[in-house]
């Protein structure tokens, strides 16, 4: 079931080692039964009868629906992407969150997602900012403001963990929404509410709210974690976000990972714009400086605004003292696959793989292990509509997911030769 | 799209066409080439009105030279709107394809309140008033004596509609009771005399179940339809009781006071008249020596009422010697309050046929047979000739005349109860006499003898099997046809225990345990806590109700349930019933989530639709059994085992469980919609009463869901809300096809009919 996680590759593996340590004492066994809970996937089918879970083809499945709705959207028209994305996270911990249907409890896993997603998020929109807010007893804190920095961020929530109360959607627009509305028109206001509670219960009339959210152009999106809620969906449809509710919490992964690539661009609001943005250079090593962030002396390490000269420990950021955006180089070149993204590629139908006269590659142009034999397990490759090259399944994931170039293409483009010699 | 059923090209004006609609019509088409009866039970939410309209009108275009008209009969003004909207869709992709060919007129009709468009009868609140008040505009001796006197108000449009005279008529086109009102204003003419009078011509009629059943008003509206009509009684599940309660009449005190008071009235005008024009009264006494049938021939605002179910010989008698002078016609009634009057001052239920009341009048009050037969068309007369135009005052004389026909005309299927006061509330004296009719067939018959054929549906109609024996017909087809569903969006449930393990019901030695009413509490409280937006419940009853709730408010459950979701409750009071569902869809809307408490049989359960997030859960606490112990249960029951050897408890068991399908039913209107039932009650785990709900909730019951306690049933809605708020694909799966285009049709012929029927 562990498949392509090694996409994420950073929040994972940290993560996996927390658990580690701290379930150290437990035998393999017990761990299996405390962390995957495999009877959980289970699944019964019409008559009532177990039905075996493969996962492994399921969740190719999963992904493969997923590209094609993306790249379906991308064929119609060309789109335009919101690379500087200002993203509130809205976590509701009202009564409803201390409900144990997700093990150890809702907000638990809740948190656990957002810090990875956090983090992803970063990876993936390096020049987008990023804030929380709670909800708790009825009302809305804000636990972080926008910022660039993932460890804060996690800091900050894994700090707050606590429930209570009443949820209120309203009150949480309210406030997201006063902040969003000062943010520069070149960036992207959204909202992802990660909701656990049923009802909302609102000092005044939520349309109304809504109605604003809409005009002010934030794009309001609902991760529900029980059931259907209609002033979320209504929500979602007016802003123009995505709703959506969780199974179970690898399903709940899957849709808060969807938040992390950049959506299509609203169309009235895309318009090109020019931004100033500096380029800052990493101080020499032995250099002291006071940062402007921390406000402490440093030795080494840092950047240094190339208008105002001050001193930064972290990118991308924005400068304390002129308020200019400092990025580096390698930050807009990872945006830049969101634009151009590679397409989906086509499965090999279970007709070519066993006709004879075909000479397939045996083996994955990706990681060079051999694929499944054509007799006994069809269709579980695919190829690159423009290279011809095939892959298992795996690498079809990473390729798409975290590659974001085609090997075979790439290599096409370098040196002829390997096309050359199985034509 | 358009394809053939046999030899019937049908105009449909969607692209898609669901397989049960389809399934629907071969069978409706098959009933019309047999020009026989037919009952159809296909769920709510599957398109019945559309395919219905769409056969019935392209049945007519393929036989230009037996042209059938389509009389559609609706509960509510609501769903008559509906209807019309939807047909004026058809119409218009019909015409678009095949020309002025297509061209028909189709009308609604409803009363005066509904189609007036003068703004000074408007005024009125109520039906009644509304029509009286008419009737002071365009009576014919109003109008006479405004053209002596042109002081004397008149209706403006009624007027022009009348000066028109023969040239008032409607092109063709569909006309719903907006359109109509918009085209009266237009040419300032009454639309309601406008929509009565092209009702003979139109080739499509939809308007209210009364107009055919209740004989009162079927005499006149629906007495020129031609032998060549289809008659479709939409939403028919409660038809019978439609039927009888036209055919009932109860007298309480009121009335009877109420009576005496028009009497004196009309004695003062007699002596008027007698005073001053002694002539009419001389003219009318000729006309009652000639027979009654010669009324056909006054002017049409006239007629009001005509008589109840009466055979065509009787109306050609003449009238009674004794009651043909006015002053004698008043004794007569004068005597019949006073007897009754004395009925009523009783300590003791009783009753007794009505050949038995009869003879007991004749020998107490000296009022034979012959002469009650005639009250009511004698009042009819004597009122038209003394010139009454507000006749919503005399209603009270009404009744009693309605009384003296039904009694005097029925020997059978009826008995007249007389109750000193409510059941359920002994100290309070509430005398009241009932003459209540026990066969649903009386009242149907003309219709059923009349029309070339009748089409009977509804969303529920299970057992299918009873409602031949019930009404009294030979159905050329009868079948119940399932839902054909991309995914399983509705979840019955039958609950059995609640989370303690302990069996619940409402049983009547159960009903006040503690422990039961706990276990509900405990249910709802958990289900709020796990269902979005909207919750309906339904309890057996009012008093009920008003018990149990009470009791969760004192052991606290309904403080914690108000936690999670709001409450509302429906009451006897329609204004505060309207109030309190406004405020629940409010609520719902906003995202506060409600609950509504509502009563099986009350009027939400009959009318109101909680489909969407309005209802995501529907519990149905309790089986509602009617109340047993009521006199006229006991006596339609007697009369039914006697007459269509119906057991009682089957009748009992069949009336409780499609009151309680159609509670549930409320909340699924659509295929995208989706809902859960709980059916709380462990009597429904029981076979003879489960096997009676009908089959599109029958078959999504497995059997893993029937005998479920509270925290069972918690854990399958959770884990189908979560399945049903994932995205789905509307045309469903390639193995089972669900939306059928034109080339799916063409190609699949009959293969399908069998797959969709039971």
């Amino acid at each position: 079931m562990n498949n392509g996680n090694g996409r994420r590759l950073n929040g994972e593996t940290e993560e996996d080692d927390d658990d580690e340590g701290s379930e150290g004492d437990l035998d393999a066994w017990e761990r299996t039964y405390a962390d995957e809970r495999s009877w959980e996937s289970l699944q019964e089918d019409e008559s009532g009868l177990l039905r075996p879970v493969d996962n492994k083809t399921l969740y190719h499945a999963q992904y493969r629906r997923r590209i094609r709705s993306l790249s379906s959207q991308a064929t119609t028209s060309r789109i335009q992407k919101g690379l500087i994305r200002y993203l509130y996270i809205v976590v509701d911990l009202s009564r409803a969150a201390a409900e144990m249907d997700y093990r150890p409890s809702r907000m638990a896993v809740v948190a656990k997602h957002v810090e990875a997603f956090i983090r992803e998020f970063f990876d993936q929109n390096p020049l987008s900012q990023l804030g929380l807010v709670t909800i708790k007893d009825g009302i809305a804190h804000c636990l972080t403001d926008l910022g660039g920095s993932p460890e804060s961020h996690v800091k900050a929530l894994m700090g707050k963990l606590e429930c209570s109360g009443e949820s209120s959607l309203q009150n949480a627009l309210d406030l997201v929404h006063g902040y969003l509305n000062q943010i520069p028109s070149y960036g992207h206001r959204e909202v992802l509410i990660l909701y656990s509670a049923l009802s909302t219960c609102d000092p005044g009339d939520i349309l109304e709210t809504i109605q604003k959210c809409k005009k002010s152009k934030m794009r309001c999106s609902v991760i529900g974690l029980s059931a259907e809620i209609f002033i979320c969906k209504h929500l979602c449809q007016e802003t123009g976000g995505s709703y959506s509710v969780a199974m179970d919490e690898s399903h709940f992964k899957e849709l808060i990972l969807e938040h992390a690539p950049p959506p299509p661009a609203i169309a009235e609001f895309a318009i090109a714009n020019l931004i100033k943005m500096g380029f800052p250079q990493r101080a020499a090593e032995s250099s002291i400086a006071i940062c402007s962030c921390h406000k402490e002396a440093k030795v080494g390490g840092g950047y240094t605004c190339p208008r105002c000269k001050a001193r930064v420990c972290e990118l991308p950021t924005e400068c304390r003292i002129c308020g200019l955006t400092l990025i580096s180089s390698p930050h807009l070149a990872r945006s830049y696959h969101h634009l151009f993204p590679i397409v989906p590629f086509d499965e090999v139908s279970s007709s070519v793989l066993n006709d004879p006269r075909n000479r397939l590659p045996r083996s994955c142009f990706g990681c060079q292990q051999s694929l499944p034999n054509p007799g006994n397990k069809p269709s579980l490759r695919v190829a690159c509509p423009k290279c011809k090259q095939h892959f298992c399944l795996d690498c079809d994931i990473y390729i798409h997911e975290s590659l974001h170039n085609c090997p075979g293409c790439e290599s096409f483009r370098h040196s002829k030769s390997p096309i050359a010699t199985e034509e | 799209m358009k394809f053939q059923i046999e030899d019937v090209t049908v105009y449909f004006p969607y692209d898609h066409i669901y397989p049960e609609q389809y399934a629907y019509m071969v069978e409706l088409k098959r009933a019309l080439d047999a020009r026989g009866h037919c009952l159809l039970e296909m769920p709510t939410g599957t398109g019945k009105t559309i395919a219905l309209l769409s056969l019935i009108t392209s049945y007519t275009l393929s036989k230009p030279n037996n042209p059938v008209k389509l009389i559609y009969c609706t509960r509510t003004v609501h769903e008559m709107e509906k209807t019309l909207a939807e047909l004026k869709l058809l119409h218009a992709y019909q015409t678009t394809h095949i020309g002025d060919r297509a061209r028909i007129l189709a009308v609604g009709l409803s009363s005066r309140k509904n189609l007036c468009v003068n703004s000074r009868v408007l005024a009125a609140e109520n039906r009644d008033s509304v029509d009286a008040s008419c009737r002071r505009l365009t009576a014919s001796w109003v109008r006479a004596a405004a053209v002596a006197n042109p002081n004397l108000p008149t209706c403006e449009f009624f007027e022009e509609y009348e000066k028109a005279g023969s040239n008032a008529v409607l092109p063709p086109g569909v006309y719903t009771l907006q359109d109509l009102r918009a085209y009266g204003k237009e040419k300032g003419w009454c639309p309601y005399f406008l929509a009565r009078h092209m009702v003979q011509f139109a080739n499509v009629v939809v308007y209210s179940y009364q107009y055919l059943l209740d004989p009162k008003v079927a005499g006149y509206i629906s007495k020129e339809m031609q032998k060549e009509s289809v008659v479709v009684f939409d939403e028919a599940h409660n038809i019978d009781n439609v039927c009888i309660e036209a055919l009932s009449v109860s007298v309480r005190r009121q009335t009877l006071e109420g009576a005496r008071r028009n009497l004196n009235k009309m004695r003062q005008e007699i002596e008027k008249f007698k005073a001053t024009d002694a002539g009419r009264l001389r003219a009318e006494y000729n006309r009652l020596v000639e027979g009654l049938a010669q009324r056909g021939n006054l002017p049409f605002t006239d007629n009001w009422l005509s008589n109840p179910a009466l055979p065509d010989d009787i109306l050609k008698e003449a009238v009674p010697g004794n009651i043909r002078r006015a002053e004698h016609f008043l004794h007569v009634l004068r005597r019949l309050v006073q007897y009754l009057e004395g009925r009523l001052e009783t300590d003791n239920v009783e009753k007794e046929g009505p050949v038995g009341f009869v003879a007991s009048i004749n020998t107490h009050a000296g009022i034979d047979q012959k002469t009650l037969k005639f009250c009511y068309d004698r009042l009819h007369s004597l009122m038209l000739t003394l010139e009454i135009t507000d006749t919503d005052e005399f209603l009270h004389i009404q009744t009693i005349c309605d009384f003296a026909t039904l009694v005097g005309t029925y020997t059978r299927g009826f008995s007249v109860i007389i109750e000193p006061f409510d059941e359920r509330m002994p100290h309070i004296p509430d005398p009241v006499l009932q003459l209540s009719c026990h066969d649903a067939s009386l009242a149907i018959k003309p219709v059923f003898d009349r029309f070339q054929s009748v089409v009977i549906t509804s969303g529920t109609l299970s057992p299918i099997d009873l409602y031949p024996r019930l009404l009294n017909f030979h159905p050329v087809v009868s079948r119940s046809f399932t839902m054909s569903l991309t995914r399983d969006c509705i979840c019955p449930m039958v609950l059995t225990r609640g989370s303690d393990q302990l069996p619940v019901s409402t049983k009547f030695d159960m009903r006040s345990d503690l422990g039961v009413v706990r276990n509900y509490g405990r249910l709802l409280l958990e289900m709020a806590s796990v269902v979005p937006d909207g919750i309906v419940c339904f309890f057996v009853s009012y008093s009920y109700m008003d018990g149990i709730v009470n009791s969760w408010n004192e052991n606290g459950i309904l403080k914690e349930i108000m936690q999670h979701k709001l409450v509302f409750i429906e009451t006897q009071d329609v204004v505060e019933t309207t109030l309190a569902l406004d405020n629940y869809r409010k609520a719902c809307d906003c995202g506060r989530g409600a609950i509504f408490f509502s009563v099986a049989r009350g009027k939400v359960a009959e009318g109101i639709d909680f489909d969407r997030h309005y209802g995501r859960l529907v519990i149905m606490f309790g089986v509602p059994f009617q109340y047993t112990l009521s006199k006229i249960l006991l006596a339609r029951l007697e009369y039914l085992r006697d007459t269509f050897q119906i057991k009682e408890g089957d009748f009992l068991t069949f009336d409780a469980l499609r009151q309680a399908a159609q509670c549930v039913g409320r909340v699924i209107r659509s295929k995208a919609d989706y809902g859960m039932m709980i059916f709380a009650d462990k009597r429904y785990s029981r076979h003879d009463k489960r096997s009676k709900l009908p089959g599109w909730i029958l078959s999504h019951l497995r059997d893993a869901h029937l005998n479920l306690s509270t925290d069972m049933a918690l854990h399958i809605a959770r884990e189908f809300l979560r399945k049903m708020a994932q995205p789905y694909d509307k045309a469903g799966s390639s193995g089972r096809k669900t939306l059928l285009s034109q080339e799916d049709v063409e190609k699949m012929g009959d293969g399908i009919l069998n797959e969709m029927q039971y």
